[in-house]
């Protein structure tokens, strides 16, 4: 192929891809008119389960980066049955994650053993300020409505995956 | 102690004299021996910053100055990050250069002998941004074979789909780059295209785009979810039509290939000398894939073709990346076929924590969880290195362990870094626009290059 005829066979691949812009809509999502689905795995933003938080801190010292900040105290809770001793529970004060720094690595879900700890596939949470990135407990809240139920395995290998508390 | 007035003897600091020109100036000492294998290694500028500053002030000289210092970058759209060149440039054409390095500089491989083995892999697999299931398969396997473990047929299949899906991911991405660099600017948005599709497949079964930590040493962090085969296939339907059209775009245009061949030559010899691996190595001729050559995982179950080049030349690196990705498609489908049934991680106790629903029924197994992530688990005492062949070439991983739960020592050999080293050589008495080429052509990532 010559330059010339090799130019316009380039060419004509560009103009075609023109066409069907012009034609049919860009191939590019148009985000904030339309936006893309994320799949039910992404992870865009931790939720807490605040009452399923034991604030044993695993999360916490697992984290790689060292962006959960928890602090706690114990309660006395009213005993299970009449008659019985009080219970003592751990209360949070204060539960903050760090999106500053956070580096969406998933520990912090996978290790918490009581299940208090979600992946939401939800993403616009930026700020003009990088402070705000610091979300609290209960703006971790917010964020369970947004939780997708837990889909199946492929394989089916571990059965029960997670359970999403409704309320 | 007898006190004498006598200083002590200032070391004897030997100044390099800079009077001669720098184009005659003997390049280095050479070792004998590696003057055949390395022909142009003249062309490796060996400059101390110092040395270049001095050069800054010195005083013009029309009549005998031929050379001029330059630099290129780190910040240059075309160094692909932040990659600087120090070139020694005679009119247009580049005499002499060094790749400058460390301006990415992260301390990764330190952070790791911070963090345990199950932490490892979102350390690591920030390293080579573009293809983080390497990374991350390149620790896990070091892991496991220090432990000695045995990985589940399933997770194998599914590290190997991980894997060349991100061969794929990565090579569009060079495409894209490639011919941005050159001037082909709608390439750019093409190979973005179709490697958005294979994105949206890692966030489907991993949960993010990039930098997934989805190997762990003893498998995969989740199984693949409903849907994946469809997801696959959808892909491999619409990437053949697209590569077809990358061919009319640069393969076929005799505008690409006027630019690209024949430019940045290397010889076989000369790479093997620079242990240059990957594509870099293959355009020389060099059939050399570790995929075919030390088998990992189940590549030896898997048919396909080591593509190799005959010239050396920035097209045949381009060439060989395009087939590559079709090799990639062909294997995929051969996974798709083979996918075992499974475990997708290791059941052994040592290493994985205990599945989620046990956790609420036994008091044990909660125990265990904890155990297992407060401390993580130990490795045996021993030094390990694993490599696995990344888009780039070698990419190794070696673990030095002292029987604690983090690493003694990592270190990985990071195959964007070495090859790099064969810029000057490419380089040499080519011009400056081809150099950029030359550039191009390696596909540095510079976050591993700087670990
Ligand atoms: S996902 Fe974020 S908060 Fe959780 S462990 Fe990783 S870095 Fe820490
Ligand atoms: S690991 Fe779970 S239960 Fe423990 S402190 Fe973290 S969120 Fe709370």
């Amino acid at each position: 192929m010559g330059l010339v005829p090799g130019l316009i066979t380039g060419l004509g691949v560009t103009l075609k891809e023109v066409v069907k812009t012009a034609t049919k809509g860009a191939e590019t999502v148009q985000y904030p008119h339309v936006k893309e689905d994320p799949p039910p795995r992404a992870r865009g933003v931790i939720a807490l389960h605040e009452e399923n938080c034991t604030s044993c801190m695993l999360c916490a010292r697992e984290c790689p980066d060292w962006c959960i900040y928890i602090e706690g105290h114990k309660d006395l809770a009213p005993p299970r049955r009449a008659g019985g001793k009080p219970r003592t529970v751990n209360k949070l004060d204060r539960f903050d994650i760090d999106y500053g720094l956070c580096m969406y690595c998933g520990i912090c879900v996978e290790v918490c053993p009581f299940e208090a700890l979600f992946w939401s596939p939800e993403y616009e949470y930026s700020e003009p300020r990088i402070a705000d990135l610091l979300h609290d407990k209960s703006r971790l809240g917010q964020w369970m409505d947004t939780v997708p139920e837990f889909e199946a395995y492929e394989g089916g290998a571990e059965t029960k995956a997670k359970k999403v508390p409704r309320p | 102690m007898a006190v004498t007035d006598a200083e002590p003897e200032a070391p004897v600091v030997e100044v390099p004299t800079i009077e001669h020109n720098m184009a005659t100036e003997a390049a280095t000492e050479v070792h004998p021996g590696q003057v055949g294998l390395l022909p142009r290694n003249d062309a490796v500028m060996r400059m101390s910053e110092v040395q270049m500053a001095e050069r800054a002030d010195a005083p013009l000289d029309d009549e005998n100055d031929q050379t001029m210092l330059m630099n290129m970058g780190p910040s240059h759209p075309s160094t692909h990050g932040v990659l600087r060149l120090m070139l020694e440039m005679d009119g247009e054409s580049v005499v002499r250069s060094k790749p400058v390095v460390g301006y990415l500089h992260t301390g990764m491989e330190k952070t790791g002998e911070a963090l345990t083995y199950l932490q490892g892999p979102t350390n690591v697999t920030r390293m080579d941004y573009a293809a983080p299931f390497f990374n991350e398969l390149a620790f896990s396997l070091a892991v496991e074979k220090l432990i000695g473990l045995e990985i589940p047929e399933r997770a194998t299949w599914i590290r190997m789909l991980m894997s060349e899906m991100n061969r794929i991911s990565s090579h569009l991405l060079f495409m894209a780059t490639n011919g941005m660099d050159l001037g082909a600017v709608s390439m750019m948005i093409y190979g973005w295209r179709e490697r958005e599709e294979v994105l949206r497949f890692f966030e489907l079964v991993t949960g993010l785009r990039m930098n997934h930590n989805y190997i762990r040493p003893g498998g995969v962090a989740a199984d693949l979810p409903d849907g994946w085969r469809d997801s696959v296939g959808r892909l491999l339907d619409i990437l053949p039509p697209r590569l077809a059209e990358y061919d009319i775009l640069m393969t076929g245009q005799p505008i690409w290939r006027e630019r690209l061949q024949g430019v940045g030559v290397m010889g076989a010899d000369e790479a093997i000398a620079l242990s240059a691996t990957g594509p870099v190595l293959r355009s020389t001729g060099v059939p050399w894939d570790l995929r075919r050559d030390m088998p990992y995982l189940a590549y030896d179950e898997v048919e396909f073709d080591v593509v190799v080049g005959t010239y050396g030349d920035a097209f045949d690196k381009y060439a060989i990346r395009l087939n590559e990705i079709r090799e990639s498609m062909r294997i995929v489908h051969q996974i798709l076929d083979k996918m075992p049934k499974g475990d997708y991680r290791a059941t052994d106790t040592k290493v994985t924590p205990p599945p989620r629903a046990r956790i609420d029924e036994s008091m044990e197994a909660l125990i265990h969880h904890f155990k297992i992530f407060t401390e993580g688990f130990k490795v045996p005492e021993g030094e390990v290195y694993a490599a696995v062949e990344s888009p780039r070439g070698e990419l190794g991983c070696y673990i030095v362990s002292d029987g604690g739960p983090k690493p003694y020592r990592m270190h990985i050999r990071g195959p964007s870094f070495i090859n790099l080293q064969t810029l000057p050589h490419m380089m040499s008495n080519g011009l400056i626009a081809d150099a950029v080429a030359v550039i191009s052509s390696v596909d540095p990532i510079m976050g591993e290059v700087d670990r």
